[in-house]
Formats: C-alpha cells, structure tokens, sequence
C-alpha cells in the first residue's frame, strides 16, 4: 500500500515524529512519501482571508490528486477536518482520506512483534473532546500503547474541550485553564508519564516538564522507544534549556541563520508558559 | 465551489434549517470550562444563525463563536441533526473577516507562520528531508 503521509505545518518542529511515523508504517508494509509546510496546507493559517485560505487548499489537493496514491494519510486534525469539509468538497479529489492513527492500529497486529523493549511508565493520555466525534484517537491511541510492555495507561475522566491545544490558545484563559486541569489529573491519577497525541498539545504540554516530575512524551515517541529507536525530542530540550540559543547549538544556527534565529525561533521557545 | 461561496451559500442554507433552539449553545464544553458560560443558548444560536445568513449577530452569538474551541459536542446536541461544527467554523471564518467583511472578533492571519514552520523544519529535519517533505 501506497501513501501520502500528509503532517500538516506545525510538525516542522517535530522531524523525528515525522521519521519514525514513516517508520512504523513501513514496518507494518506501507510505503509513504511525507510532505507538508506551507507547499501542502490545508489554509487554516490563512483563515482570515477565505480567497488565500481556499486557494492554498484547492493547490494542495490539485498535488495530492497528481500524486496518484489513492490515500492520504493525515496527522493534523485541523488538515484532517479541513479535508473533509472544505477541501475535498471544494476540489475533486482521487484519494481516500485517512487518519495515521486509524491506519496504524488497522496494522496493530503487524506492529506488535516490533515492540518489545520494556518502557515502563505510568501513562496518563491527553485527550481532547473534538476530533474523537471525527476519528476516535482516544481509543486507538490508547489501543497502541497498550501493546507497549512496561507501559501502564492511568484511568482520569478529564477531556479537555476543543480538537488539540491550540485551539484553547486561541482563546483567552484557555491553555492555562487546560495545563491547570491536566497538572490536577496528572497529580490525582499518580502518572509519570504524560502522553500527547497531536503536536500542537505537545508543543504547549513539554514546558510542563521544568520543574515538575514527570515526563512530557507523543505516542509516536513511546512506540519508538519500545520499538528500540534513538528518538530525541529536540524542541522539548531547547524549550526547557535555560538558554535556547547555547542548547540549539552552533550547527543549528548555522542551518536556520542567526536572523532567523533570533526573529521567529528565540520568541517561540522563550515564550512565557501559561501555568 | 470556493471556500468563500462555501462560507456564504453553505452558511445560508444551513441557517435556513437552523432554528434556533440554542440546544447547541447549551451543550458546549467551552464557555463554562473558560469561566464564560453561556447564559442565553437561544441567543447565542440565534446569532449563530444571523452570522451564516450574513447580518448583524448578537453579542452573545459573537461571543459563543469567540469561545468555539471545536469540541464537537455541538453536533450531537442539535434535534435538526444539523453539522453544527461546521456551521460554527463558516461562521468563526466569517467573524474574523474571511469575506471582506469588518471582524468581529479579533485575530488575525499570522504572518510569520511560513517562515516560522520552515525555520523549524531547517533544524530538525535533514538538508535531503526538508527536499523531500516541505
């Protein structure tokens, strides 16, 4: 089986999520060519303007369709839904649109033979309301990690309102409000472990780490580690080091540029955490 | 389609099953989880409505669009079985200006995303990866 595995945007900060993803599919016998930033966007950044918004989508899918995959396999859930609501029925489309998480655990089987280093943690999954009524993540995520040895899944009512995190950003209170609760189930169901499944939760949920016990991790980098691949989550380093720049490094700068550095990158792991 | 005629005519024909019940407005998560719960359902659909048919919402209508985090609990709530989520998205686009349009609510397109996105992508990605992926 063939694939496109479309990221979305904001995983350019995650690149080893993205390789051990490709990874895990060609370990269960799909072959996937991964793109996405800004070449294949669904539009959401653009919003505010629908005549750039639609554009973007109707130039994304005009690639998808050339690409001749049959199926597009998203990890974003805004690229996901935007698919389905607006894309696709604005633009023909010869694709089937999937979710990473529904494709993998179809393949769960086919994984688990993969997964056999011990990752003992006590794991409490960040769980959102909104795109489980879509595709239910929750439960197939869950359903991943418990093929990991070692790994124990907390029970903790709390769902978070909104599709991932950054939708709370994007309205006022609503990420410190969010990093309250999920600090109070982390404490009430005694996890070491707090597991993300979208990457924009995890991008706002790792500064959560300084100064408290308990770890920040993807689903992708427990499967990793459990499936025995080096798996370093630079952005969580760089966001939590007391100073970016010496943590991003010398080669590092080299390949963004100082400016670049210093204008878009710097404000971004500087940023003031909400709790 | 465009996504701008899909903002006015999916907008405009999903209004005109919408009947305002405010069974919607009454089943989101997000207000009350914000502080801000909404205290007039029925007002708040009814500018829900008046958004997607392009005149002037209520306040509680911009409000309740303001707070929309997408938790999809709207969907199930609506005795019309009507795709509210989506109905919420065409109108939040719509209150932010996507037509043209003065905004209602703040928030504009973020100009430094692109560049932003591939600055990343140039520190954890390989010179052969960002080829291949961006």
């Amino acid at each position: 089986m063939a694939v496109t595995f479309w990221y979305g945007c904001n995983m350019t900060r995650h690149g080893e999520v993205i390789r051990a993803t490709l990874r895990l599919m060609q370990a269960v016998g799909i072959t996937a060519e991964a793109t996405g930033g800004p070449a294949s966007c669904c539009g959401a950044p653009k919003e505010p303007d629908a005549r750039i918004a639609g554009a973007m989508g109707a130039r994304t899918v005009a690639q998808f369709n050339a690409s001749g995959t049959g199926h597009v396999v998203t990890w974003c859930p805004t690229c996901h839904m935007n698919m389905q609501d607006v894309m696709a029925p604005a633009t023909p489309t010869n694709f089937e649109t999937l979710h990473v998480t529904e494709l993998l655990h179809a393949s769960r089987d086919a994984l688990r033979p993969l997964l056999t280093r011990h990752v003992p943690a006590r794991v409490l999954l960040h769980r959102h309301l909104g795109f489980d009524g879509r595709v239910p993540v929750n439960r197939l995520v869950a359903d991943l990690l418990a093929l990991v040895p070692g790994l124990e899944l907390v029970e903790h009512e709390l769902d978070l309102p909104g599709h991932m995190c950054s939708a709370l950003a994007a309205v006022p209170g609503g990420l410190a409000q969010a990093q309250r609760a999920t600090l109070a189930a982390m404490a009430e169901s005694g996890a070491d472990t707090l597991c993300t499944i979208f990457h924009s939760c995890h991008r706002e949920l790792v500064g959560l780490e300084q100064g408290r016990a308990f770890r920040v991790a993807n689903w992708v980098h427990l499967l990793a580690e459990a499936a025995g691949w080096d798996i370093a989550d630079d952005y969580k380093a760089w966001r939590n080091a007391p100073d970016p720049r010496a943590a991003v490094g010398a080669d590092g700068l080299a390949s963004v540029g100082e400016a670049v550095f210093d204008r878009l990158v710097a404000p971004e792991l500087r940023r003031p955490r909400p709790v | 389609m465009t996504l701008a005629s899909a903002i006015r005519d999916d907008g405009a024909r999903l209004a005109a099953a919408c009947t305002a019940c405010g069974a919607c407005a009454a089943a989101c998560p997000s207000p009350p989880f914000l502080g801000r719960p909404v205290t007039d359902p029925v007002a708040a659909a009814t500018g829900l409505r008046a958004t997607l048919r392009g005149e002037a919402p209520t306040a509680e209508g911009i409000a309740w669009i303001a707070d929309c985090t997408r938790s999809g609990q709207c969907a199930a709530a609506c005795p019309e079985a009507l795709d509210v989520p989506y109905m919420m998205r065409l109108a939040g686009m719509r209150l932010r200006g996507a037509l043209g349009e003065a905004p209602a609510i703040a928030g504009s397109a973020d100009t430094g995303w692109a560049a932003r996105v591939k600055a990343f992508g140039r520190l954890t990605m390989t010179e052969e990866e960002q080829a291949r992926w961006l």
